[in-house]
């Protein structure tokens, strides 16, 4: 028996698939993200697998990397191999988490002002302007010590959660030890991502507004479609080059600004350690032990130039308008 | 596009590379010196501030009755004033002022200037922090305190416009020593209540343009964390022996930042080294590098009123902890680990009680309450520069791993690092204390209640009496032996954890003349020029 099937569609996310894996440089990017977070997110949960990261050996500070200490000691003779896989895991959790949250206010926001105009549009944009107004940082520092308090609750919560009420103390320190670095980040994360993403929200509104007037959201009202079926349907993918070139851009930009208020006192505690923070303890050695700088800004060198070129492989795969192959 | 961008760039890098006088050369040549000195100053008042960070400004500006001598902590070249003399026991003091004295703006500088300044520093409502330099002034610390209204009643009086009179409530020898510190230094009183009351705090009386001093140098640009500028002062009694045409003073909080500045050639001399630079300069930079020693204590300063911590066992236990031999050996490059409050100073030896005993802190932790650190209050430390964070965190570590205390470090702007302080809102802090004269008292004086400088909610009356004891007794060695004792009541109550003795590390060019090693680290500015 035969029958004539009509040809079956790809979806756009096949397509993209199918072009970003042609393109080299993005699925470079693809693995050194991989293997860096995974690395970072996997490595330091194996017990026993790294040296602890805040453990001081003063008599083996200073000493350049070796086979024991793959990337050498720092000033207080802790391993910077594990402080900057633990490190790592800090900001990249503040580079993930702080864009989501942004990305998402910013694109429902945008979108909103951008598909419903009129008077919806002046009130969403002028609340953009205002915010725009204030001093990002002074902002940021105010917002994160409102919220500072809750945040020793939250770590005594998560300690109790994990290491149970009832454990002795050096089982509770133990658990505080990881539990604490990413608790008390939790202003940083609200802080920041409350506050950066007013520009995503003006680079969709002006995405949106481009695509609605075209000819084929035409059609789709006229179809009878609902609004927020073709608000996320058929005009967010139309817009979605730009939010993920810019989001792949915010990422490292988050992670330095959470190195400046690291330093600033508000994001990762001492001993505790970032990339941000363990690339200005480097700098300020770089002559003398250049292995502190080296190590860390390798990281975070790789992983931007990874996120940027992924970026922009990504820009390209999901264009809707490029051709189909 | 890209082209006429890249030409700008080779101009500019060809620019760059022509113009290859360094701004310290450039500043030989001018006679003028660059300095680095670490933060911006609280204020230029110098009846306002306690640092030693604006005293190096003030003493550029100001200058006492007794100068400082560019050789010798124990010289006293006159100042303001030509001569001084004493009765037998040493509590009355007339000093002669040099007719010839003038305040920067040619306005005669007269004794009544100095009794206004020491009236404005002991007016209750000016709340001056450091007020109890004065105290060794009869009835000053009663009119500080508000006890006598009657200004007369305080043993400072002009007898004529150059004539200068104290009446001490003590015998104090090292006077000549204590009137080069800036809380004795006179105030332009035309100028002062020019621009405000004599309690007003922080009037513009000590802002650019409006500052009057009586230094060798006066004040001519002040940029908010970018530079302040002194140039030569005209009106100086001395001024054909000034060396410099100015002074510099940059606030550069980061150390390692200014090393860096430093080696480019854009500094003289720096304000510190940050410890663990200290082998690595003496391997390329001999030249640069001093190490000299300084009469100062690094230690930790413990609010008191906190719960825990006003607990003199869990004071003691957190000092047990510290392991001061290995701190000094690999963080506090040169320093020498704090045996007590007091460096030795002289013949004044105070009892080595500091150890280092963790098993002994667990014991007093635990009589405490807080057996392996349970239950011990989260607090966190206090610093003020990113070079105090590798010795915050060792103690950190140390707390931690001794007796199971997680502490947190905090870091502040030394403004509010000051501020926090002198409020008593902050837990821990890491401090540093150098001595302003040659006396343990320098040392000993600030833990008494309600001195600007204690900061820590603990007094004790055992240890005051002692002080005081002290103060009235004219025999030096009997004197020492009670400071000495007094000085057993501070460690064995412990309101601050000494932790090393300072050692002074620094870069410094070698074409700088007339600045020797001292150990106060008073270098007069005038003596003081450029050979390059």
């Amino acid at each position: 028996m035969t029958t004539t099937e009509l040809e079956k569609g790809t979806s756009l996310w096949h397509d993209a698939t199918l072009r970003l894996k042609k393109n080299h440089a993005a699925m470079a990017g693809v693995v050194v993200l991989a293997v860096i977070f995974l690395a970072c997110l996997v490595l330091p949960s194996i017990p026993d697998l790294l040296q602890d990261p805040n453990a001081q050996s003063l008599a083996l500070k200073n000493r350049p990397p070796s086979g024991e200490h793959w990337f050498g000691t720092d000033h207080l003779g802790r391993d910077i191999f594990s402080r900057v896989l633990y490190g790592g895991r800090i900001s990249i959790a503040v580079g993930i988490i702080t864009t989501a949250v942004s990305v998402t206010i910013g694109v429902c926001w945008g979108a909103l002002a951008g598909y419903a105009g009129g008077r919806t549009d002046d009130a969403l944009m002028r609340v953009v302007d205002i915010l725009y107004a204030l001093p990002f940082l002074i902002i940021v520092i105010l917002l994160g010590k409102a919220i500072e308090p809750w945040t020793v609750d939250l770590t005594n919560w998560a300690v109790d959660l994990f290491a149970g009420k009832e454990a002795s103390v050096s089982r509770q320190n133990e658990t505080r030890t990881w539990v604490e670095p990413i608790t008390t980040l939790v202003p940083l994360f609200i802080a920041i991502g409350a506050l950066s993403w007013l520009t995503v929200s003006r680079i969709v509104r002006a995405q949106v507004q481009n695509v609605a007037k075209q000819d084929f959201i035409e059609a789709a009202r006229s179809l009878g479609l609902g609004h927020a079926r073709i608000l996320f349907r058929h005009i967010l993918p139309n817009a979605l080059g730009p939010i993920i070139v810019y989001t792949t851009l915010t990422i490292p930009g988050i992670m330095l600004f959470e190195a400046t208020l690291s330093f600033l006192g508000l994001g990762v505690k001492p001993p505790n350690s970032s990339w941000g923070i363990l690339i200005e303890e480097g700098a300020n050695r770089m002559a003398s032990n250049p292995w502190l700088l080296f190590f860390p800004s390798l990281f975070f060198a790789s992983t931007l130039f990874a996120l940027n070129f992924l970026g922009d492989g990504l820009r390209d795969a999901l264009d809707p308008k490029s051709s189909k192959d | 596009m890209l082209r006429p961008l890249l030409l700008s760039c080779l101009i500019a890098i060809a620019l760059a590379s022509c113009q290859k006088q360094t701004q310290v050369e450039r500043a030989n040549e001018e006679g003028i010196m660059l300095v680095g000195n670490s933060a911006e100053p609280k204020a230029l008042d110098p009846q306002l501030v306690t640092g030693v960070i604006e005293s190096k400004i003030i003493g550029a500006l100001f200058e006492g009755l007794v100068a400082d001598d560019p050789e010798s902590d124990d010289a006293m070249p006159p100042g303001a004033a030509v001569s001084w003399e004493h009765n037998e026991d040493m509590t009355e003091w007339t000093f002669q002022l040099r007719p010839e004295g003038r305040w920067s703006d040619n306005t005669p500088l007269t004794a009544h200037d100095f009794v206004f300044a020491y009236r404005r520093m002991l007016t209750p409502d000016l709340a001056a922090p450091y007020a109890e330099m004065l105290y060794f002034i009869d009835k000053a610390e009663a009119y500080n305190k508000g006890e006598i209204e009657d200004f007369s009643e305080v043993g400072v009086r002009a007898i004529d416009d150059f004539t200068l009179a104290l009446r001490l409530r003590e015998p104090v020898p090292f006077l000549p020593s204590l009137t080069r510190h800036y809380t004795w230094f006179p105030v332009p009183r035309h100028v002062v209540l020019q621009h405000g009351d004599i309690d007003d705090r922080f009037t513009p009386w000590s802002e650019l343009g409006n500052l009057v001093g009586n230094g060798p140098f006066q004040l001519s640009e002040w940029r908010f964390h970018d530079v302040i500028e002194v140039t030569r002062n005209p009106h100086y009694w001395d001024a054909e022996n000034v060396g410099l045409n100015g002074i510099r003073f940059f606030p550069i909080e980061n150390p390692y930042t200014e090393a860096r500045a430093f080696l480019a050639g854009q500094l003289h001399t720096t304000y510190t080294l940050p410890p663990d630079l200290v082998d690595t300069m003496a391997a390329d930079y001999p030249q640069f590098l001093r190490q000299e020693p300084y009469v100062g204590t690094t230690f930790v300063r413990l609010n008191n009123t906190r719960p825990a911590l006003d607990d003199a066992r869990v004071r003691r236990a957190l000092s047990l902890a510290i392991d001061r031999e290995l701190l000094c050996e690999h963080i506090f490059e040169g320093y020498t680990p704090a045996r007590s409050m007091t460096p030795k100073m002289g013949a004044y030896e105070p009892e080595p009680v500091l150890s280092f005993d963790p098993e002994k802190g667990r014991e007093l932790l635990a009589e405490a309450g807080y057996p392996k650190g349970k239950g011990f209050p989260r607090y966190s430390m206090l610093i003020s520069r990113p070079s105090a964070r590798a010795s915050a965190e060792a103690l950190q570590a140390m707390w931690k791993e001794h007796l199971n205390i997680l502490v947190d470090i905090q870091n502040k702007d030394w403004g509010s690092y000051i501020s926090a302080q002198q409020s008593l809102e902050f837990d821990m802090a890491s401090a540093g204390w150098i001595g302003d004269y040659l006396d343990p008292t320098t040392f000993l004086n600030m833990w008494t209640e309600g001195n600007g400088n204690n900061n820590t909610g603990w007094h004790s009356d055992a240890y005051e009496e002692l002080l005081d004891k002290a103060a009235l007794q004219a025999d030096p060695a009997e004197r020492y032996r009670l400071l000495a004792e007094a000085e057993k009541i501070l460690m064995e109550e412990r309101p601050v954890l000494p932790v090393s003795w300072y050692a002074r590390n620094y870069l410094h060019r070698p074409e700088v003349k007339g600045w020797h090693p001292l150990l106060l680290d008073n270098h007069p500015w005038k003596a003081i020029h450029l050979e390059p």
